[in-house]
């Protein structure tokens, strides 16, 4: 029996032994380690990556390709305003680099150095169209050379882009490291003459993707919006499409939440207008509509046109940028202020675009 | 074995009377069980004159038996009970007198309730998915003692009924939770010594303690002359729960003086075999004191409390365990410096102090008072975050089905992606993918530095604090007032008053965090005041609140619930029948005291003005858009009334003295609990709309036969609820808020049978045991349902019908699986499928061995388990999801979105060994040793729950698809072995 005892009392010292103890003993755990930062060297600056791209073919990486870049991120997502990627700009431009997730800011601050390794990664155009001109005037032009994932798609389908999000946490933390936290870049103030041209890339405007400041920007009176019919259905049917474009439609706000769309949709300021793409209007108008259209509305990014001397600037808000339904100033929409603004260059089929961090980047004066 | 076992009733052997008169002679006693000196009810005892048998008769439920019409002479008196070992005595009747044998006490078989009743894994309870044990253990009955050991790993309900619906009293105070009906037997866990004794009845039978409901009731008395006296002490390790289990117990017993004193003291630490995360650092510490005055008298105190911290387990899905390769992986923790954290983690601390006043004036009245007071603190940890990226590891993004989907129209075509994430998780077993990332929770927090470069914590470890105020007075009496007639009744009332709140737990290497609503801040960004959680302190300070460690934040209320029951039962006996009927008044009453103004829903000032935003011109008031009525999450909600009654009847009719048969009928009304009655209690102080008793009825049949070693228990019954009322409160990442369900008019019908037997064999302490459990429990009504998002006033969806709950139809099928057109162009009916209870396995059956001898016991049981449902959620039967986005319904969609998951049947074996020494008649020590799940048997799920969310983002927008449903798995092997000694 004697025996037997010891025998099960060594049994139970021997299984209840086990390493889980750190919570049971203490419920204390120690911060962990700030993350090291990561210091390679690029052998490409931005501008060399864009030029490598050829229009139409969007670049795959192989796997064991040793190219990498670096820059300092400029974007944030914090208000909303940019969505699940950030720019980073060296010397030589600026380049979006598509993550695919949300609140970036907490874990790529402004002014952090990021390194690309771009093997197994695609780089591609998002907003390229042809030149060419549209009501007289002229249209088309370069788009963006972005950082991203190959797109994939379905055997016999178009692709819709040329690259998709990181978007896997595994992909992301395999190419996309981090540096040391720099100051903010500064941006830099443009002329007129600086602005990029139709056909521009980095090759000609290195302010591409850059943090930069245009001053004494006059509105120009006019929005372009994309809605759709009914949101859940195919986004590329010219019947699914209202273009809200070359008017105000008595919209002053930066862009338009789904409340405030709903609000602008009810007090009938869209009512008239034709669906269809240009040169399609088959298919009645938003009043004909309007049932569909408020029971799947969302959120609705707007550009506001302003003019900078003769050439035209875009300030594009996101319908879910928290600022989306400030109201512009009366005194701009009048004429009587003019706009500096502060934020990220983008060419989308030609036309300049900026995108602001937040709408302390906007101010306003006579 | 029980020969050695000769109970010491020597002493209690009374002189002989002097009267002499032929065949007045007899014999009388109580049966008692020597370990805790209750009662054994339906005990047999057979007398034997030499070989012959003379008399058979069975005790009553208080143990007591008579036996007349004897000759002067010696007799053996042999004893049988359910679980206790054969007890003989020997009597001599002298001189035509009735000789009072007083207290025969038998031994239990064995103690295999060395398990705590709440040794159950901790779960999460998200997703309206709560797990409680709902076998009472320690009763003194075939079926449960074998199914109470065999079916807890399974998580087997008794007659498929929830926890809620067994009462379970402490020192004669019902203790099922206040606010949910949950039994409460957390509250001592790691107490077994101090709350080994137990008396219960099962089903729809009356007790002493009250009336009961339709599922059992058991009385724990808790005082110290319940503790079994001596020393006790136990080392225990358990491989599926905790490492270690410590205890120590003392009871001094009755002593000369009038007093008695005991304590119990235990501690379960450390973690498990199987499921990582989850630890226990729990302790528990228990003292009585008893003080007898006369006979009369005796007023007894108690405190206890099992105060600890252990983590929890949440449930995944199949493709989550897939990857893992492991169906217990659990994604609540994640390593934090090396070390396993688990997020979160149950701390409580809620002691319960009693005091009872016993009254015995005689032998035929006894009545006893008790004041019972629970307080402390429950609370729950979990992960919050403002504006930042989920941090649960398994989050639907996280996993390769959002990449990558086998159904082209869900449009997830990227299969690269698809196996790059599959590798993280299947190859790699990055645990900074397939676990809680704390170093990133910690960067982001440390990095995230304001203005005055003070870091706001995006993330923050948040406890979630249920700490309960609970106030009981009970007082009962018991009445012999004839031989024929029986008299129980009883008054009791309870105050509760629970606050409900959120703490910062941990900043996680930030400085602060702001009492802000973030899912209310990307709605209303331009409008400050309204998202947020404080808006008087913003009103008066003119900013939200800065949050530190141990601030409180987000929601704070009370739930105030107040009742009030009187009860009584009559017993009646003439001859062999016996009858109780047994009735209950009650009323119950709650409302909700929100103490924390939440920007959304202000309410109106205290003069009844509306609130106006100063900044933005704002009205912050908002109103029911159906009544009218202002909605507030600040200050008193509408009060909820309810009266409630049971009526009883129990009838009973001894066929020889070794077998009865007895049947109950019941039918009741209760109110619903607080945590099912408010849309969103986090919130606001809306009472859901047709809130209204449930109404219980239920009837069953029984045979029970304790005879030479034979057990049986044989009983059927049938229980319907109607109008059962439930709300689920799931978090909504497209919604990005918690949505709610609140479903009312619930009904249901649970019918079976149920079977435990025991049988002797040739072999000298070996027994065939066995039971069988099968039932019927589904859906009789299809509810209604109100959705509201804990963000908007709007309500969702509005008291609608939900049309697929109790059944959905199935349509006629070619070969091909189309469904057929009749000529009209409808689809054919097939059948309805009906929809079942969840929760439980519905057949379940045990078959085994046990074996006694020289101390030593074996047993052996093979255990089979079918027909168990995955729980419903109401959103998936509704119109609208069955319609899709193109409101079209079809078959193909109704049969896909309705259809209720069966679980595969499972085989399990288990088995047990213990023996025990006695060391110079003084001191014992023993061991039990419990393998269970033999076969290691690792893909038995034993509950789980739908996603309340759809899929709507497809490629031919006309229909939508469910989210995976989440699973918990019972653990493979497992054992437990305990050492223990007595002196």
């Amino acid at each position: 029996m004697k025996k037997t005892v010891i025998f099960l009392a060594a049994a139970v010292a021997a299984l209840s032994a086990c390493q889980e103890w750190q919570p049971v003993f203490t419920g204390e755990y120690k911060a962990p380690a700030s993350y090291e930062k990561v210091t390679l060297e690029p052998t490409h600056t931005l501008a060399e990556l864009a030029a490598m791209y050829n229009q139409g073919n969007p670049l795959t990486f192989d796997w064991d390709s040793d190219v990498i870049v670096a820059g300092k991120v400029s974007s944030s997502d914090e208000t909303g305003n940019f969505y699940k990627s950030l720019y980073i700009q060296d010397e030589t431009g600026g380049m979006e680099l598509k993550i695919g997730k949300t609140s970036l800011y907490g874990d790529y601050k402004p002014g952090q150095t990021i390194y690309v390794k771009l093997g197994g990664l695609t780089v591609g155009v998002y907003g390229y169209k042809a030149l060419g001109t549209f009501n007289g005037k002229p249209s088309g032009g370069s788009g963006m050379v972005q950082i991203g994932y190959m797109y994939e798609y379905l055997p016999g389908e178009e692709p819709e882009y040329e690259t998709s999000y990181m978007d896997a946490t595994t992909i992301i933390d395999s190419h996309v490291f981090r540096g040391e936290v720099g100051e903010p870049v500064v941006p830099v103030v443009l002329d007129e003459n600086d602005l990029p041209g139709r056909t521009a890339t980095l090759k000609d405007c290195p302010y591409l993707g850059k943090m930069v400041t245009i001053k004494d920007l006059k509105y120009d009176g006019r929005i372009f919006t994309l809605v759709y019919v009914n949101s859940n259905k195919d986004h590329k049917a010219s019947s699914n499409r209202i273009f809200l474009s070359d008017t105000d439609y008595g919209v002053t706000t930066w862009a338009m939440s789904k409340n405030k769309f709903l609000e602008n949709l009810d007090k009938g300021l869209f009512n008239s207008v034709l669906i269809g793409n240009s040169g399609d209007y088959n298919y009645g108008t938003v009043y004909d509509n309007i049932e569909t259209v408020r029971r799947t509305a969302t959120a609705a990014t707007v550009s506001q046109y302003f003019m900078k001397g003769n050439t035209e600037v875009v300030i594009r808000t996101s319908g879910y940028a928290k600022f989306a339904d400030t109201e512009i100033p009366l005194e701009v929409l009048q004429g009587k202020q003019l706009v500096d603004v502060t934020g990220v260059l983008t060419l989308y089929q030609g036309g300049i675009q900026i995108t602001v961090n937040s709408l302390d980047d906007i101010t306003f004066h006579e | 074995m029980s020969r050695k076992l000769t109970l010491a009733i020597a002493a209690l052997l009374c002189s002989v009377s002097l009267l002499a008169q032929e065949y007045s002679g007899g014999v009388k006693g109580t049966v008692i069980n020597r370990a805790d000196k209750e009662a054994v009810a339906g005990a047999t005892l057979v007398l034997y004159q030499g070989a012959v048998q003379v008399a058979s008769v069975s005790a009553d439920q208080d143990g007591n038996f008579l036996i007349e019409n004897l000759k002067d002479g010696m007799y053996d008196l042999v004893i049988d009970a359910p679980n206790f070992l054969q007890t003989r005595v020997n009597v001599t009747v002298n001189d035509g007198y009735v000789k009072n044998m007083f207290n025969l006490s038998m031994t239990r078989v064995k103690q295999i309730s060395e398990e705590d009743a709440d040794d159950m894994a901790e779960f999460d309870d998200e997703g309206g998915y709560n797990d409680n044990p709902t076998i009472l253990f320690g009763q003194n009955d075939v079926f449960n003692n074998i199914a109470g050991f065999n079916f807890s790993n399974v998580r087997f309900r008794t007659r498929g009924l929830a926890s809620e619906s067994q009462e379970v009293y402490l020192a004669g105070v019902k203790m099922n939770d206040a606010l949910t009906g949950y039994s409460p037997f957390s509250l001592w866990s790691g107490l077994n010594e101090a709350t080994r004794t137990k008396m219960s009845v099962s089903g729809a039978e009356s007790s002493d303690y009250g009336v009961g409901g339709v599922n059992g009731l058991v009385n724990i008395p808790g005082t110290a002359s319940y503790v079994r006296k001596g020393w006790r002490g136990s080392v225990l390790t358990n491989s599926a729960l905790y490492r270690l289990r410590l205890m120590l117990s003392y009871a001094s017993g009755p002593l000369d003086n009038g007093w008695s004193y005991a304590f119990n003291v235990s501690t379960r630490l450390g973690g498990n075999d199987w499921i990582k995360g989850v630890y226990y650092r729990s302790f528990g510490y228990y003292f009585s004191v008893e003080k007898k005055f006369g006979e009369e008298h005796k007023l007894s105190a108690a405190f206890m409390a099992a105060p600890g911290q252990r983590g929890a387990q949440m449930a995944a899905t199949q493709e989550v365990y897939d990857l893992m390769g492991d169906n217990m992986y659990n994604p609540n923790w994640g390593y934090q410096n090396g070390k396993v954290r688990n997020a979160r983690v149950r701390k409580t601390h809620e002691p319960i102090a009693i005091l009872k006043y016993d009254y015995t004036p005689s032998e035929r009245f006894n009545a006893s008072a008790t004041v019972l007071y629970r307080f402390g603190k429950n609370g729950y940890t979990a992960l919050d975050w403002n504006d930042a990226a989920d941090p649960k590891p398994d989050y639907y993004r996280n996993l390769p089905s959002y990449f990558k989907y086998e159904n082209d129209d869900l449009q997830r075509y990227s299969e690269i992606k698809a196996a790059w994430v599959e590798d993280s998780w299947k190859v790699q077993r990055d645990p900074a993918v397939t676990q809680i990332n704390w170093d990133r929770l910690y960067n982001v927090n440390r990095d995230n530095r304001d203005a005055y470069g003070r870091a706001r914590s995006k993330y923050v470890q948040e406890e979630r604090r249920t700490d309960q105020r609970d106030f009981n007075i009970a007082g009962s009496m018991k009445w012999r007032a004839t031989d024929w007639f029986t008299l129980t009744a009883g008054l009791n009332s309870r105050i509760n008053r629970t606050e409900y709140y959120k703490v910062i737990a941990d900043l996680l290497g930030g400085d602060y965090f702001l009492n802000t609503n973030n899912f209310a801040e990307r709605d209303f960004a331009a409008q400050e005041a309204r998202y947020q959680y404080d808006l008087d302190y913003y009103f008066a300070n003119g900013k939200a609140q800065v949050l530190g460690v141990g601030d409180k934040y987000g929601y704070d209320y009370y739930a105030r619930v107040a009742n009030l029951n009187g009860w009584a039962a009559g017993r009646f006996a003439v001859g062999r029948f016996s009858a109780t009927l047994a009735g209950k008044l009650g009323y119950v009453g709650f409302y909700r005291e929100g103490l924390m103004r939440n920007g959304l829903f202000a309410g109106v000032w205290p003069s009844g003005g509306e609130i106006i935003d100063p900044v933005s011109g704002q009205t912050l008031t908002s109103y029911d858009p159906k009544t009218g009525a202002v909605i507030s999450s600040y200050g008193k909600s509408a009060k909820a009334n309810f009266f409630v009654y049971t009526a009883k009847a129990n009838l009973e009719y001894l066929i020889a003295g070794h077998s009865r048969v007895y049947a109950n009928i019941a039918y009741l009304t209760d109110a619903p609990t607080f945590n099912k009655s408010f849309i969103s209690p986090r919130t606001r102080n809306t009472l859901m709309s047709g809130l209204t008793t449930s109404k219980t009825f239920s009837t069953d049949l029984n045979y029970q036969l304790a005879l030479n070693g034979f057990n049986l228990r044989a009983t059927l019954y049938y229980t319907t609820i109607k109008d059962q009322s439930d709300v689920m409160s799931v978090y909504d990442d497209l919604q990005n808020a918690f949505t709610n369900f609140a479903l009312t008019g619930i009904n249901q019908r649970n019918m079976g049978l149920e079977l435990g037997f025991k049988v002797p064999t040739p072999l000298t302490g070996l027994s065939v045991q066995g039971v069988l459990a099968w039932g019927q429990f589904i859906y009789t009504s299809n509810p209604r349902l109100t959705q509201t998002v804990d963000n908007s006033s709007e309500i969702v969806l509005e008291n609608e019908v939900v049309p697929y709950w109790m059944s959905h139809p199935v349509s006629k099928k070619d070969a091909s699986g189309v469904a057929i057109l009749d000529e009209t162009g409808n689809y054919v009916l097939d059948y309805h499928q009906k929809h079942y209870v969840p929760g439980t396995p519905q057949l379940a059956a045990s078959l085994g061995l046990s074996w006694n001898h020289n101390y030593w016991f074996i047993d052996l049981d093979a255990d089979y388990f079918a027909n168990s449902y995955l729980s419903m959620n109401p959103l998936y039967r509704t119109d609208a999801s069955t319609a899709g986005t193109d409101n079209v319904v079809t078959p193909e969609e109704v049969e896909y979105m309705a259809a209720q998951e069966k679980f595969a049947p499972c085989f399990l074996m288990n088995l047990s060994v213990g023996k025990s020494w006695y060391i110079k008649r003084k001191y014992q020590i023993g061991f039990s040793l419990n393998a269970k799940n033999l076969l290691n048997n690792k893909n038995v799920k034993t509950g789980g729950f739908e996603q309340n969310r759809l899929v709507d983002n497809t490629q031919d927008q006309s229909r939508y698809y469910r989210f995976d449903s989440k699973y918990f798995y019972m653990s493979g092997f497992n054992y437990m072995l305990n050492i223990y000694f007595r002196f």
